[in-house]
């Protein structure tokens, strides 16, 4: 049986070639069909926030009744007007308020006409909220703001987040140990949200050891010198940054922690360790490498998820971010700004969504020959 | 008298579990000399697989307990620290194609840059050298050069076991340990499997040490078997003498529970369990089950050596024959 080795061989053919327009084709077809799906995904979503924040069109009627008050007293107010003529000239000009509103439309009609309007991000004018530089496009409303929130928002979760793997790569490596242990009897601090550890931060930093200030991004008035604003910025940072770190460090190191675990004990590991790898190598190599995707995903995520947990603590620390601004449209019922802020939102998932698509396959590459064929 | 490549004496490992200490590998020892090839017979569970980790120190967590004397060329490894051993041994001296080697190839770097790895961090080698000797071997195991570009999901199960094989091969390493290295594969291809190891065997004098509970595979290899029931190593004999007169009753009973082709005899099972390790019978640990069961089997055997120190058994049995 010595002539084994053609046997060996039996049913192993050299890989067939393929050109690289076949790449260029299925790439684009992959693109096409991502697109489709992610467009057809934030229709849907933007469509439902229209249909929400106006209450299923109640909200129109509140408009009309505004609308109507409004033209009223301007009307009253006109001593030009006869009385007698008042209450056609108010029904004539609440009427022609109505048609240039489309108010005399059916909602559903008037649905799709904001749909198309939000999906080609002509977000509109604030009802009642203006931007701080007084402009009441909603789209400058939502831009001003957005800033701020991702200043904030953005340090704490990267911090939160880099800080919870290193660390969890080094308790995988000490499982079961003291320290392993304390950060797991640390996890449920994580029960209680960002702005209730602000709170109490607020209290001691600000009032009783008055070290770090209470609320808002900037010094009343804001520093002249570019250096001493930053400054000023970052002094106000702390105590919002500390209460989102403390309220998320724990349990996202706790979870890390396992997704290590089980990832170290993975056949190829344990093969690693047996070919004598540096530890440093394995890890990088072996644990962080194959599990790269799933962590770009969280990462990714976090990043678009920044402003949804922030309208409590916003408020708490007075930073004048998106929070604050979706909390105040609420609160006005100012529809355009709600929905602009949920366009923006909508546009910046599916975007996201699109690209960990792209950063899967270049990371991947089980994923990568679906729609790459051979290149290589 | 040369000394062995590898003489293993009274090695033991010990695992805390919940129950109490299990013990996995209690008191073996064995020898084993360049271009042999050793069969470690055994059922599941009887400490087999825990050796092997044990010789190339990929110890789990748990464990209690672990001692003995491994000897490479006459030098104790077992007082290196681990980062002397993972320098001088692993890889180096002892390579191992793992059980599961389904998935013993990481699924996000290349197979021949997985191959070419060993040569690399153990041998310093350049990443075009290391590549084409990556290649050399894969040749010898009979994977096309090709194959080095492409990713291990590509590859079919006998494949990647080959590419492990070659891997295992790639620094030239004294002894290869083989964990069931065809457990999870179709009979087929378990046979070419087989029949490249034994040529390699011969092409390049490599110590193999076999783990299997499979007694037609270990005859297709072994040079001899060394038979393992409860944590220890209750024949060791040279392969020829142990298929055809085996001399521990466990061992005559497994042989006689294997179906034979040629022959109108039906295989016997052997009754009973085997015993549990975290509280193994006193005696002999075969005892509740051996059917030539007498009196001194309450108390622990020894091992006894017969027909010149071929073979080693541990019964009560031959206690006369050493006498």
């Amino acid at each position: 049986m010595a002539e084994m080795t053609g046997q060996d061989r039996a049913g192993e053919r050299a890989p067939a070639p393929r050109g690289w327009l076949r790449d260029a084709q299925l790439v684009g077809a992959f693109v096409l069909r991502r697109v489709f799906a992610l467009m057809v995904t934030v229709l849907i979503g933007v469509y439902l926030t229209i249909v929400v924040a106006n209450m299923g069109g109640q909200v129109d009627e509140l408009r009309e009744i505004q609308i109507r008050s409004d033209v009223s007293e301007a009307v009253r107010a006109d001593p030009e007007i006869p009385a007698e003529e008042r209450g056609e000239m108010v029904e004539r000009r609440v009427q022609m308020e109505r048609e240039r509103l489309n108010l005399d439309q059916p909602f559903i009609l008037r649905s799709v006409d904001y749909l198309r309007r939000a999906m080609l991000l002509d977000l509109g004018r604030a009802e009642q909220m203006h931007s701080d530089l007084g402009s009441r496009q909603v789209y400058a409303i939502i831009t001003e703001r957005l800033p701020a929130t991702i200043l904030l928002f953005g340090t704490a979760n990267m911090l939160v987040f880099f800080a919870s793997i290193f660390a969890a790569l080094g308790l995988s490596r000490r499982y079961g140990s003291l320290t392993d242990r304390t950060v797991i009897g640390l996890a449920p601090s994580s029960a209680a949200p960002g702005w209730f550890y602000g709170i109490f931060l607020i209290l001691v930093f600000a009032f009783i050891v008055p070290i770090l200030p209470a609320g808002g991004m900037v010094a009343v008035p804001p520093p002249e010198s570019p250096w001493a604003y930053a400054l000023s910025v970052m002094r106000h940072m702390v105590l919002p940054v500390a209460a989102m770190f403390i309220s998320s460090i724990f349990i996202s190191i706790y979870s890390w922690r396992t997704f290590f675990l089980i990832h170290s004990s993975e056949d190829y590991v344990e093969m690693a360790r047996a070919k004598g790898l540096p530890s440093g190598m394995i890890e990088r190599r072996y644990i962080l490498r194959p599990t790269l995707p799933p962590i770009i995903t969280s990462f990714l995520l976090m990043l678009i998820g920044l402003w949804s947990g922030a309208i409590i603590l916003e408020q708490v620390f007075n930073w004048p971010g998106l929070g604050t601004l979706l909390f105040q449209a609420i609160g006005h019922r100012d529809t355009p700004v709600i929905i602009g802020g949920v366009v923006i939102f909508a546009y910046l998932l599916a975007l996201t969504v699109f690209l960990l698509d792209f950063l899967y396959a270049i990371l991947d590459p089980r994923v990568r020959v679906g729609f790459e064929g051979g290149e290589r | 008298m040369a000394e062995p490549l590898l003489r293993v004496e009274d090695l033991s490992l010990h695992y805390r579990t919940e129950g109490g200490v299990l013990r996995a590998i209690d008191g073996v020892s064995f020898a084993l000399d360049r271009g042999e090839a050793l069969v470690l017979l055994g059922e599941s569970g009887c400490g087999k697989s825990s050796l092997a980790k044990a010789l190339l120190r990929l110890l789990p967590r748990n464990v209690g307990h672990f001692s003995g004397r491994v000897q490479l060329d006459g030098t104790d490894v077992m007082p290196f620290s681990d980062e002397r051993f993972r320098r001088e041994v692993q890889w180096v001296r002892v390579s191992t194609v793992m059980q599961a080697a389904m998935n013993a190839l990481n699924p996000v770097v290349r197979v021949g840059e997985q191959v070419a790895e060993p040569l690399r961090i153990h041998r310093g080698l350049s990443r075009e050298r290391a590549m084409e000797r990556a290649a050399a071997a894969l040749d010898q195991v009979g994977v096309a050069r090709d194959f080095m570009s492409r990713f291990p999901f590509e590859l079919s199960g006998g494949m990647r076991q080959r590419v492990v094989i070659a891997m295992a091969l790639i620094t030239e390493p004294d002894l290869v340990i083989l964990d069931e290295p065809t457990s999870a594969l179709d009979v087929l291809t378990q046979a070419s499997i087989m029949n490249t190891l034994k040529r390699i065997k011969w092409e390049t004098g490599t110590s193999f040490i076999l783990i299997t509970h499979d007694v037609g595979t270990s005859s297709e290899l072994a040079d001899r078997v060394a038979l393992m029931y409860a944590g220890q190593i209750v024949e060791d004999s040279p392969a020829a003498a142990f298929f055809d007169r085996p001399a521990h009753p466990y061992a005559r009973a497994l042989m006689a529970s294997v179906p034979r082709l040629h022959s109108r005899e039906e295989p016997e099972h052997i009754p009973g369990t085997p015993p549990d390790l975290l509280d193994p019978p006193a005696g002999c640990r075969f005892a509740p089950r051996c059917p030539r069961r007498f009196d001194p089997c309450g108390r622990a055997p020894g091992t006894h050596v017969l027909e010149d120190g071929a073979r080693r058994v541990r019964c009560w049995l031959f206690e006369e024959e050493t006498a």
